[in-house]
């Protein structure tokens, strides 16, 4: 009985970890990810520019997205995933992993400022949350592939 | 028969000579003006000096005020080979600090250096020679006061034939010209400050026009967007068509130089990190006439 469990449980681990290995490349959830991003941005921004109103719970789930994002992204640039998947990562995250990693601990910190603050007008956004959007470019100048 | 063959040689050398010499100003050709250093750091700013000339820390872009100290260092890998920034901190020996008033204007607008020989256009005077001369004075009152910074010198490391200078002299007989790029048919003052500011002091088209195979710009695909030459990706087009910013409108631009925040809220990225951190220091009016002179551009050119 243990004998044909074990090879069938080998199997079903190989296929496993084939789905995954399609599925979930590192570049394709950094992408998504950097995606979910965007979309979270998109209405934070709209309301700093004033081209939205103000709402406390939208910014929040945003700020929530930002905080996942942060929390998971660093782990998305295993060795190996310099290519592939039309990445736009550029050859500098994996000779300056330190400073690659320190522009992304700035906007992991910038956000966990915003969200312990808990922003309820615009006047608190521009204070807490303006900080966070300065953040992205610490990234995009040295890390990112322009196209 | 003889001597016509020498002759003729002769004629040719100083015929070439005379094509490839460094054409400057002197003394008498400057404007009568009293430089202003506060209308200079706003050139400083729409000329993007630090992003070249600001000595990096720690490997990485200077940012903030470390912008301001100007020791150079910064390399620029490009196919011509790499070129290395000088120092253009008022220090007396590695940097500008012992250059005339004179001795600037001719480097800005001629591309010439104190001695006579040729700059690379990697300095983009080429641009610059489209400032008002007076701009250019401005500009060397406030790096002047700035503090000086000493450095290394070193050369830059080009390809053959990059590395004979004289060549440049037949570079410039053939690109540099200080005549505005588009010629526009308006008194509108908002949008002439922007062309000032775009096709001069901002040197816009450096990067954003496509080049030859002799690294003169293409004047017929003016901010088109081109490759990169500091390696992979490209430029965009920043023209009003639909791959540029034809669904953009002027506040989206203005945004964008102010903040680094495209409409869809992407983030600025590269190179152009570095030239919107200098656009936000500008006057809210300075982007607003760079937005306007942007969607005012051709948008029937031939692509990249």
């Amino acid at each position: 009985m243990s004998g044909v469990k074990i090879p069938a449980l080998l199997i079903g681990l190989v296929l496993y970890s084939i789905a995954i290995a399609s599925d979930d490349a590192p570049q394709q959830v950094r992408q998504d990810l950097m995606k979910d991003v965007r979309q979270a941005a998109k209405p934070v921004g709209n309301m700093l520019r004033e081209k939205e109103a103000f709402n406390a719970e939208t910014m929040m789930s945003s700020l929530m997205v930002f905080a996942k994002v942060a929390d998971q992204y660093g782990a998305q640039f295993p060795e190996g995933s310099e290519s592939g998947f039309e990445t736009e990562a550029a050859p500098a995250i994996w000779e300056d992993r330190e400073g690659f990693d320190m522009a992304l601990m700035e906007f992991a910190e910038a956000t966990k400022i915003a969200i312990e603050s808990g922003p309820q007008t615009l006047e608190d956004a521009r204070t807490t949350v303006s900080p966070i959007f300065k953040t992205c470019k610490g990234c995009h100048d040295n890390y990112r592939i322009e196209d | 028969m003889k001597r016509a063959g020498l002759l003729l040689l002769l004629a040719g050398v100083i015929a070439g000579w005379w094509m490839l010499r460094p054409t400057s100003w002197s003394e008498s050709d400057l404007p009568t003006h009293t430089p202003d250093a506060i209308a200079g750091e706003k050139i400083f700013w729409a000329g993007g000096c630090a992003s070249c000339h600001a000595t990096p820390v720690n490997g990485r872009r200077a940012r903030d005020a470390d912008r301001l100290l100007l020791g150079g260092g910064m390399e620029l890998d490009t196919p011509f080979g790499v070129f290395r920034m000088p120092n253009i901190s008022p220090h007396v020996s590695d940097g500008i600090g012992d250059w005339s008033e004179l001795d600037f204007v001719n480097a800005m607008q001629f591309g010439v250096s104190p001695s006579g020989l040729h700059y690379y256009p990697a300095f983009p005077y080429a641009s610059y020679a489209r400032m008002r001369t007076e701009e250019v004075m401005d500009l060397f009152a406030y790096i002047m006061q700035l503090e000086p910074v000493a450095s290394e010198r070193p050369d830059h490391a080009l390809v053959f034939p990059w590395n004979l200078r004289s060549g440049i002299g037949l570079w410039k007989r053939l690109y540099l010209d200080p005549a505005p790029v588009i010629v526009l048919s308006t008194e509108d003052s908002v949008l002439q400050h922007g062309q000032a500011l775009v096709e001069g002091a901002g040197h816009c088209g450096e990067c954003h026009t496509p080049r030859n195979s002799l690294g003169g710009i293409d004047k017929s695909r003016w901010l088109v967007g081109a490759p990169n030459l500091e390696g992979r990706g490209g430029v965009p087009d920043i023209t009003p068509v639909a791959e540029g910013f034809g669904d953009w409108s002027e506040s989206d631009i203005v945004y964008y130089l102010e903040t680094g925040f495209t409409p869809d809220f992407d983030a600025v990225g590269g190179s152009m990190v570095a030239v919107q951190e200098n656009m936000a220091m500008l006057d809210a009016a300075d982007r607003e006439a760079i937005a306007r002179y942007l969607k005012a551009l051709p948008a029937n050119q031939p692509a990249e």
